[in-house]
């Protein structure tokens, strides 16, 4: 800020300036190796699936490793796609819908389910993780408990936290408790369009503790005062997560505390106020979801419910059967077929939706035994 | 809207796409300025009001300004105005609430143009356009600071509160500091000046003066350009070559990676220690005050950088702001490489009036230290920045007494001085950082009585400082041309590409220096 100030030349920043030519060559170069690393990944991380598979409860927002799983999955085996109730809330990989039903047809099926998804979420991650589901047969569980009220919905106004944002549409319909800025918006949208972020995002997920490099530096342990276990490591040859089965989770299982009958917490039913199917969001996204699915060409069965309706008031039972009778007439309608299992008793149900252990086995003996879906086995 | 969101990308591939499409029209600066608009816009519309504001005033100001006498004697005309300003403004403290705020500054606004047309001289005019811009500026940037000031002072003396500003504001209106409200302050205060000085002539077209104001690129945080470098170029649509779209992507590019790789990086660290001064240690505290050095420097570069790719994509070429700061041997060199533009404003419309470096020693240094003192306040409203600016003004002082003793002028080595001139700018940067003098003189306090242990640093982020600031070295040496070979280019451009591909932290950080 003195007279000897001198004037300032463009040459003098350190910026690297490159020629059209050394453009196309880093942009080339930059593009390619973006592709190659996601498409060469797997040489370098094993992924061998345990009997039984399901994505790990931590990387549910991996899904590049859905694709993963998706992609490896044998061309006989039949993908159960759904929410946390085909996943397993609260069973172990093995306690699922989808190990019963091998058990129970002889045919292996494939726990396709994420958990925390509802059907906002899940047509996202069929529509942009599920391009291997096509031409292969699909059993597509329908829960309807998602329609079960407008916060279920996703109908009010008030701000909610989700899970599985990067799934949901982005701009259309408009949700109207997903109130996240346009930036986000497009960095989501953009995110699962395009396969270099989607496989950094499962880098996070799998080696740095769900941050990105950077954090993972700089992050502590939790405890008081903090320490930073990360501080003097570089992010290579991290050891990453187990991604070919599960860690074992007091959470989930027969030991567990939580896998118990839903009328051990509580004993009181419920009401629930119920949309109607003309205004539900989620089950205008399940009907696109299962048009996308048959649109792939593939041979779709939806099983609706069971709901708990041992929980459910008199008033709220009449609300879903009525809701109930609608999703069947669509599915009629749209010649897609499927099964609206019998209700589990009420000892088989963990909650308002997620069957037990015994649960899951029950129901897939009954739907093993039923015409219709014997039939779709072509048994 | 933040250049490095994906909004942006969009945004400027619409306004480029247009820009294009209306080349052969006269409306491509129309255009530019509708889409500066909507840029601007997208924080609060209401901050397009004070910008159109301000360039609408020094815009007839200046129309005004042409037409008048250099200076006539104003007399009682001079004492009645400023009684009346004085006035305007006493009765915007005894009616504060709601729209009673905005009448009194509407009032106070008619009074001053109501002024400089009975005075009519260019002097007055100048004053009354400096007077409107800093009124604007004082009110939604240091009212705040002042009065809370004023009122411990009322409170000590048992005297009455003075109003706060938010109660000034209309109902329904937030009281918010509208985004680099101090850059197009300046940039618009600069065309005035330089058209008083005769170093420019008057800008016939309101829309082209409008577009220099605010031009999208540079319009939140800098550079501060001036009438003389923009404006021409804003004559006749641009020739665009395929130079000018490979060097404003190599700039958005280094920008990008600086903000997003780097700058964003380092203000994990020092917002970890910096949160929680109080258990941390010397080292720690003196480690995150290096880098908080290198994250205002790679935030701000990084946004300039991307600010001058910007406007080279569309063919024009905005000043250079900084020259590898960290590299200055002095702290005279210090400020010709950081900020410059800002800097070279202080010096022409600040310095240089005061009489520059042309005068005794004495004041001389009262000259560098105003300069300092208001370049500090320029940064915020707190004591924090008025003695950060003040500290720098005593070290350039310290400096040229330092220059006249022949070992450091001529046998200490560059390096000693490299990294002294690095030490001292950022013990200053702690009173900048800290979020009060308290703070500040606690984080000095500790670095120099507490332990030194392990201070956490991740070995990654400063492997990825060092690396930078050898490149700079290397890019000052006589080795540079090993920089320049293609393959190096390349290489880098890759390395930073991917970086921030699979390695960035999520999330549009907002740039430090947009609360200036």
């Amino acid at each position: 800020m003195t007279h000897e100030t001198r004037q300032p030349l463009a040459s003098d920043s350190a910026a690297v300036h490159l020629s059209a030519r050394q453009w196309l060559c880093a942009l080339g170069l930059s593009l390619g190796l973006a592709w190659l690393l996601p498409v060469a990944w797997p040489g370098f991380e094993a992924f061998e699936p345990v009997p039984h598979y399901r994505v790990p409860y931590e990387l549910s927002n991996d899904y590049w490793l859905y694709e993963r799983w998706l992609d490896q999955l044998p061309p006989d085996a039949i993908p159960v796609v759904g929410d946390s109730m085909v996943w397993g809330e609260y069973t172990a990989h093995d306690g699922t819908l989808s190990r019963h039903l091998s058990d129970a047809t002889g045919t292996p099926f494939a726990n396709a389910g994420i958990n925390g998804l509802y059907p906002l979420a899940l047509w996202g991650l069929i529509e942009h993780h599920g391009g291997a589901l096509a031409n292969c047969r699909v059993l597509l569980h329908c829960n309807l408990l998602w329609m079960s009220d407008p916060e279920a919905d996703m109908q009010l106004e008030k701000e909610q936290t989700l899970n599985h944002p990067g799934l949901l549409p982005q701009f259309a319909p408009r949700i109207p408790c997903y109130r996240a800025d346009t930036d986000t918006r497009l960095s989501r949208t953009l995110e699962r369009r395009l396969e270099p972020l989607s496989w950094a995002r499962h880098l996070q997920q799998t080696y740095f503790d769900q941050k990105s490099a950077p954090e993972w530096t700089l992050a502590d342990d939790g405890k008081f005062p903090p320490t930073y276990p990360n501080t003097y490591r570089l992010p290579v040859g991290v050891e990453g997560m187990p991604l070919s089965a599960e860690s074992p989770s007091a959470e989930r299982g027969l030991a567990s505390e939580r896998h118990k009958p839903w009328s051990a917490n509580q004993s009181g039913q419920v009401n629930m106020e119920w949309v109607t199917p003309g205004s539900s969001l989620q089950w205008q996204a399940f009907r696109r979801l299962a048009k996308r699915l048959q649109g792939r060409g593939s041979d779709l069965l939806v099983v609706v419910g069971p709901l708990n309706e041992h929980m459910m008031n008199d008033a709220t039972r009449e609300k879903y059967l009525g809701f109930r009778s609608a999703v069947a007439a669509w599915l009629s309608e749209e010649d897609i077929r499927f099964v609206v299992p019998e209700v589990l008793t009420s000892d088989e149900f963990a909650d308002a939706s997620h069957p037990l252990t015994e649960g899951y086995e029950r129901l897939a003996r009954r739907l093993a035994t039923g015409p219709v879906f014997r039939a779709w086995l072509g048994q | 809207m933040l250049f490095h969101t994906w909004t942006f990308l969009l945004f400027f591939i619409v306004t480029i796409a247009g820009f294009w499409a209306l080349r052969p029209t006269r409306f491509w600066l129309h255009w530019i300025l509708l889409s500066s608009a909507v840029f601007y816009g997208w924080w609060h519309p209401y901050y397009l009001l004070l910008v159109f504001y301000s360039t609408a005033l020094d815009y007839f100001i200046v129309g005004w300004m042409e037409r008048g006498p250099r200076l006539v004697r104003p007399g009682w005309r001079f004492t009645a105005s400023v009684v009346a300003l004085v006035g305007s403004v006493a009765v915007g403290f005894v009616t504060p609430d709601g729209w009673g705020g905005l009448a009194v500054a509407a009032g106070f606004f008619a009074v001053i143009l109501a002024v400089g047309h009975w005075l009519r001289s260019r002097r007055a005019w100048l004053a009354v356009s400096i007077i409107n811009n800093l009124s604007v500026l004082f009110f939604f940037k240091y009212a705040g600071f002042a009065i809370e000031n004023l009122n411990t002072l009322l409170a000590r003396l048992g005297a009455g509160q003075l109003p706060s500003a938010e109660s000034l504001m209309p109902p329904g209106w937030e009281y918010v500091l509208p985004v680099g409200i101090s850059f197009y302050t300046f940039q618009s205060m600069s065309y005035t000046f330089d058209f008083y000085r005769g170093a420019i002539a008057r800008e016939p077209s309101f829309v082209r003066f409008a577009a220099f104001v605010t031009f999208f690129p540079q319009l939140v945080a800098g550079p501060i350009e001036r009438a003389k470098n923009l404006l021409p170029q804003f004559a006749t649509f641009p020739r665009i070559k395929w130079p000018d779209v490979t060097d404003g992507a190599s700039l958005f590019l280094v920008g990008l990676f600086k903000k997003v790789a780097l700058a964003n990086y380092l203000g994990l660290y020092v917002d970890r220690v910096y949160g929680d001064v109080a258990s941390q240690d010397g080292a720690a505290l003196a480690l995150a005050t290096f880098a908080f050095g290198w994250q205002i420097y790679f935030d701000f570069s990084g946004y300039t950088d991307m600010a001058r790719g910007v406007a080279r994509c569309m063919g024009f070429r905005l000043m250079l702001n900084f020259r590898n700061p960290y590299l200055a041997v002095s702290l005279a060199d210090f400020w010709s490489r950081w900020h410059i533009s800002l800097s070279t404003w202080f010096r022409d419309y600040v310095y240089i009036p005061l009489g520059g470096n042309r005068v005794g020693s004495l004041k001389l240094w009262r000259n560098l230290l105003i300069t300092f003192v208001v370049s500090g306040l320029w940064h915020g409203a707190a004591w924090t920045f008025l003695i950060w600016g003040a500290l720098h003004g005593l070290g350039l002082i310290a400096n040229r007494g330092l220059e006249q003793v022949a070992w450091w002028r001529d046998r200490c080595p560059r390096l000693a001085k490299r990294l002294v001139v690095f030490a001292f700018v950022c013990f200053a940067w702690v009173f900048f950082r800290a979020e009060s003098l308290g703070q500040a003189m606690e984080i000095l306090h500790r670095i120099f009585t507490t332990g030194w242990a392990d201070p956490q640093m991740p070995l990654l982020l400063l492997l990825l400082v060092v690396s930078v600031w050898v490149y700079q070295w290397v890019y000052e040496s006589p080795s540079r041309g090993w920089l320049e070979k293609p393959p190096v280019k390349v290489g880098l451009a890759v390395a930073m590409i991917l970086w921030m591909l699979l390695f960035a932290p999520g999330g549009g950080e907002p740039f430090i220096y947009f609360q200036f």
